[in-house]
């Protein structure tokens, strides 16, 4: 990479510069006329004589010269006006792409690092390289060259001004320079430094907040918060230091400049004063002179400013550019070629030696053969080198000495195009990305776009636009919308042909029934899929049937009907029978809704609702005052929490205490409401809802559907014929709640919806619905289990020719023998390599090698 | 059925007489009111045990396992607490319960009944008290028994 800003700004926007140093001149005589246009104006317009005038052939008298004149100061202003406009924007854009361009160059480095390098830099301090660092530099690089060129000629001419004048007044005008160039950029140099270490800090102090994220359980689980909060506030307080230390010195330049360009008139007024009394100087070109001078204090402040920015921007460029350079980098073809070399033969490791700079990170004199399409153990415990040869025949790392080879292919010369799609490699740390299960499935299957998208109008255009801006910044044209999924690789068709693959790798790890279990618990949209939909809802009306012909059943649940109260049910679907079609909208927000307060408030039951509340308030507190908040109890049972108490406390005094004022607020009263709403009669238990409410509520639920159901889109009827989207694809098989007053009735009822489930063939399309499911930040949201064994199937659906898999299943529980057992047959006939902490899975492959402590202790190959 | 009713059965359990009612309420509130149909099974022997039993109605079969089958051993009605040792210390199920009618059952869990005694330790000493009765009566017993088998 370029090492000086100078030098990548020139080299990759050198026509641009000049263009907008051009434009820049050109703008000069423009604005030079533009002010001499005013003293025509006056001078010879207004107070001029010897009209008519002739211009270019034409008479004009005095009123239409001076139109004439104001004409083209009006058309002057415009194009003026105008250049400055377009130059601002074209230096703008140009900053932005140079920016992008650096910003992708940077990012493509950080893919091209080899894999030990990032056991020295970490993304906390990565991050705000490419993002925050680099950002001045933008808005530098259209004034890289135009500002210096132009505030530089500006001052040119104005000082030779002087000097015509008089050569000594001249020397007085720039005495100061000399000093201000011989002082200001050793205090620079200072700032410089101090904005190094600033960076640097800067850098330390993100990489430590990131490090307290990721590590939190940790902060808490040993009380380390103080020691944690010390050492960041210890940096913020090395950050003032410097930054103060900036500031001084920042500030003492521009001071010295004033105090120095101040100086200057000082000499003009004693030297030239001194001429004019002698006689050697007119009193007029002294006041031409003073008048220059004022002229070259702008462009000298100009050019000092510009000295400034430079060294600040040049620092910043530079300490972050020394950081994406390391000597062992690989070469970008590496990263951009599309070239897939057929991996087929054996792969052979001849006296390859690794270190990953550290003790236990180590192997020497490795020499393995594993024959093509054999199953092959790697045995050895952690640290004692299994894991880097693994790594090594993945081609993830480059050997020391020595060479990894598959058939006659040395992998160190691939590419990644051919390593990263010939070879499926699953280490025992997985990373599971942010996105859904599908993103994650499909994900080494996504090696460059291959179906194109088709695109008309305005899409196209903005798409034919977005492929033109990548290539000026050099940046990639594949585009993102386009279907990445290579079936080929997988071996099947179609997009259909690979879930139906991935389902079957996802019964083999026994991942399936997870999967199964989020698609019951997952949102599906039946808009893209209606036949789905009806699926679910003829399993919903089968259902429905097994329940009413089956009386243990019908004991278990309390179907909807929109003529009965539903007690296993809360009061607001109750009331509505009918639910928000915003499933983030929560219970407390519902009273808000202005569709809902009106209903209420027409239909007087908002009065009612609220003495509801205040009666399940008082029983709260009654129930809860005396228990301790830390017992636990209170959060567990109660529908208010601990801190909610006092809050309710002063609601249910100001209620009962009649008073008109200062009365409920509407919060207050929507608090009580949303109270009301939550009670579910069976399960809670206080009596509060009595026969006549229930029959007011039921008559309610007609009002509801008229008045704001089929109004609006904000909430949506329950109803048997209706799929409801807002609700899990679980809730919409099941017309009803099971019982909160029966023993087990969720789980009894589950496995009926299994049952039938099963028997109407259901169980794949909701696996698929499931497929849908966000599995959070970096796989949060899965168990650690689950993300092994998705990573896994996201492995074997590559189809690869050689399959290395390091403490996968490697226990000897039965779930993992059975696991091994099916994963060598799904491998069978190809390349499988396996590592293990011991010793005991390894008789189940063909042939193995044990570890010990980098080296090879004990070799069961073939030849062995 | 709401909270004042089975606070009303509550009173009547031994267990919990000398609690007063608020107390009593919450214990209501954080139990689960369950129902049972005549045959269904309440818990099984030799289960791990995480809740009691209050009936509030209908009548239970407690049986054991004899090495000729299961037998019924006693019957437990309303107002009466079963399962509560298992509550208290860490002991599988000493035997099987199963509805003889409909029943209806507040079934306290384990980890509420301690946080309770915890928050209430007028409440551990009422059901200290109880306990102690049963022990005085069962060595009683066991010497009465004891000096039978010597006579």
């Amino acid at each position: 990479m370029e090492k000086s800003l100078f030098r990548f700004i020139w080299k990759f926007s050198a026509r641009q510069q000049i263009f907008i140093l051009l434009i820049t001149v050109l703008s000069y005589p423009v604005s030079y006329v533009l002010l001499e246009l005013p003293k025509l104006i006056v001078n010879d317009a207004v107070q001029g004589d010897g009209f008519p005038r002739e211009i270019l052939s034409f008479e004009f008298d005095q009123i239409s010269y001076l139109f004439l004149l104001c004409i083209s100061f009006l058309g002057l202003v415009v194009v003026s006006n105008g250049l400055k406009l377009y130059i601002n924007v074209y230096k703008g854009r140009l900053g932005e792409r140079m920016l992008r361009r650096l910003r992708f160059e940077l990012f493509q480095r950080v893919l091209r690092f080899r894999l030990p390098h990032f056991r020295k830099v970490s993304s906390g301090e990565i991050i705000p390289m490419i993002t925050s660092e680099v950002e001045d530099v933008g808005g530098f690089i259209g004034e890289a060259f135009a500002l210096p060129a132009y505030q530089g000629g500006m001052l040119v001419v104005q000082l030779g001004f002087i000097f015509m004048q008089d050569p000594l007044l001249g020397l007085a005008a720039i005495s100061s320079y000399p000093i201000q160039g011989y002082v200001i950029p050793k205090l620079q140099r200072k700032v410089v430094q101090l904005s190094r270490l600033r960076v640097k800090n800067v850098r330390l102090i993100a990489d430590k907040v990131g490090e307290s994220i990721t590590g939190v359980p940790e902060i808490h689980a040993n009380d380390a918060a103080a020691w944690h909060s010390a050492d960041l506030s210890d940096r913020l307080y090395q950050n003032f230091k410097i930054r103060y230390e900036i500031f001084n010195r920042k500030y003492f330049i521009k001071f010295l400049n004033n105090f120095m360009n101040q100086l200057t008139p000082f000499f003009f007024y004693l030297i030239g004063g001194y001429l004019v009394i002698e006689g050697n100087l007119s009193i007029g070109a002294l006041l031409a002179v003073i008048a220059a001078y004022k002229d070259l204090a702008g462009p000298w402040k100009e050019l000092l400013a510009y000295y400034q920015m430079v060294a600040d921007v040049d620092v910043k460029y530079q300490t972050v550019v020394e950081n994406f350079d390391p000597p062992d980098i690989y070469p970008v073809e590496r990263l951009t070629s599309d070239e897939t070399v057929e991996l087929s033969g054996d792969l052979e490791m001849n006296n390859v030696s690794f270190s990953g700079g550290a003790a236990g990170q180590e192997v020497a004199d490795i020499n393995l053969k594993v024959p093509e399409g054999q199953s092959f153990a790697v045995v050895g415990p952690d640290g004692s080198g299994r894991s880097e040869v693994l790594q090594l025949a993945a081609g993830l790392v480059s050997p020391l000495s020595g060479r990894v080879c598959i058939g006659s292919q040395d992998l160190e010369k691939l590419s990644a195009s051919t390593l990263g799609r010939e070879i499926a490699y699953v280490g025992g740390a997985v990373h599971i990305w942010t996105g859904t299960i599908r993103d994650n499935l499909f994900y080494g299957l996504r090696h460059r776009p291959l179906q194109e998208v088709d695109r008309e109008g305005t899409k196209l255009d903005d798409f034919k636009r977005r492929l033109s801006e990548a290539r000026e910044t050099r940046n990639p044209t594949y585009d993102l919308e386009a279907g990445w999924e290579d079936f080929l690789a997988a071996g099947v068709d179609d997009i259909g042909g690979l879930e139906r693959r991935a389902l079957e790798l996802l019964r083999d790890v026994r991942l399936e029934p997870d999967i199964y279990r989020l698609g019951l618990q997952s949102r599906f949209d039946p808009t893209l899929d209606d036949a789905f939909a009806e699926r679910i809802l003829a399993v919903r009306a089968k259902l429905g049937e097994r329940i009413a012909s089956d009386p243990q059943l019908a004991g278990l649940v309390e179907l909807w009907d929109i003529e009965r109260f539903n007690s296993s049910a809360s009061l607001a679907e109750n009331l509505f029978f009918a639910v928000p079609s915003d499933p983030e909208i929560t219970m407390d927000q519902v009273p808000e809704l202005e569709e809902v307060r009106s209903f209420l408030h027409e239909t007087g039951l908002e009065d009612k609702l609220q003495q509801i509340g205040i009666k399940i308030a008082e029983t709260m507190i009654e129930l809860f005052a005396n228990v301790s908040g830390d017992s636990g109890l209170l959060g567990t049972y109660s529908f208010i929490t601990q801190e909610e108490l006092p809050e309710f406390d002063r609601i249910v005094r100001i209620a009962r205490s009649g008073q008109q004022r200062p009365g409920l607020t509407r919060a207050d009263r929507d608090k009580l409401i949303s109270l009301a709403f939550k009670l579910v009669p069976a399960r809670h238990r206080l009596g509060v809802l009595d026969e006549e409410m229930q029959k007011g509520v039921i008559s309610a639920r007609a009002k509801f559907h008229e008045k704001v159901v089929s109004k609006g889109d904000s909430f949506v009827a329950i109803d048997p014929e209706l799929y409801l989207p807002p609700l899990s694809i679980e809730d919409n098989l099941l017309f009803g709640r099971p019982r909160v007053d029966r023993r087990d009735a969720r789980q009894r009822i589950d496995a009926v919806i299994r049952t039938i489930v099963e028997e109407t063939e259901l169980r794949e399309p909701i696996v698929f619905a499931g497929f849908d499911y966000h599995v959070g930040v970096s796989g949060s949201r899965l168990s650690a289990g689950q993300r092994r064994r998705l990573a896994l199937v996201r492995g074997l659906l590559k189809n690869a020719k050689v399959t290395i898999l390091d403490d996968i299943a490697s226990g000897m529980s039965d779930e993992d023998v059975a696991l091994r057992k099916i994963l060598r047959e799904i491998l069978e006939g190809r390349t499988f390599l396996f590592g293990a902490p011991n010793a005991a899975v390894a008789k189940e492959f063909s042939g193995f090698i044990v570890l010990e402590q980098g080296r090879i202790a004990e070799d069961h190959g073939e030849d062995a | 059925m709401s909270l004042d009713t089975e606070v009303e059965a509550l009173r009547k359990v031994p267990l919990f007489r000398g609690i007063d009612e608020t107390k009593l309420r919450l214990l209501a509130f954080i139990s689960d009111r369950m129902e049972y149909r005549s045959g269904e099974r309440l818990c099984t022997q030799g289960e791990e045990g995480d809740s009691a039993f209050i009936i509030l109605k209908g009548a239970a079969d407690v049986m054991v396992q004899t090495p000729e089958g299961e037998k019924t051993v006693a019957q437990v009605s309303e107002n009466s607490i079963v399962g509560e040792i298992a509550i208290l210390c860490d002991v599988p199920r000493t035997a099987t319960l199963i509805a003889v009618n409909d029943m209806d059952v507040l079934t306290v869990s384990k980890d509420d009944f301690l946080k309770l005694l915890k928050e209430f330790p007028e409440m551990s000493l009422e059901v200290m008290r109880t306990l102690a009765l049963r022990l005085e009566r069962t060595t009683r017993d066991l010497a009465a028994a004891q000096s039978g088998a010597a006579a």
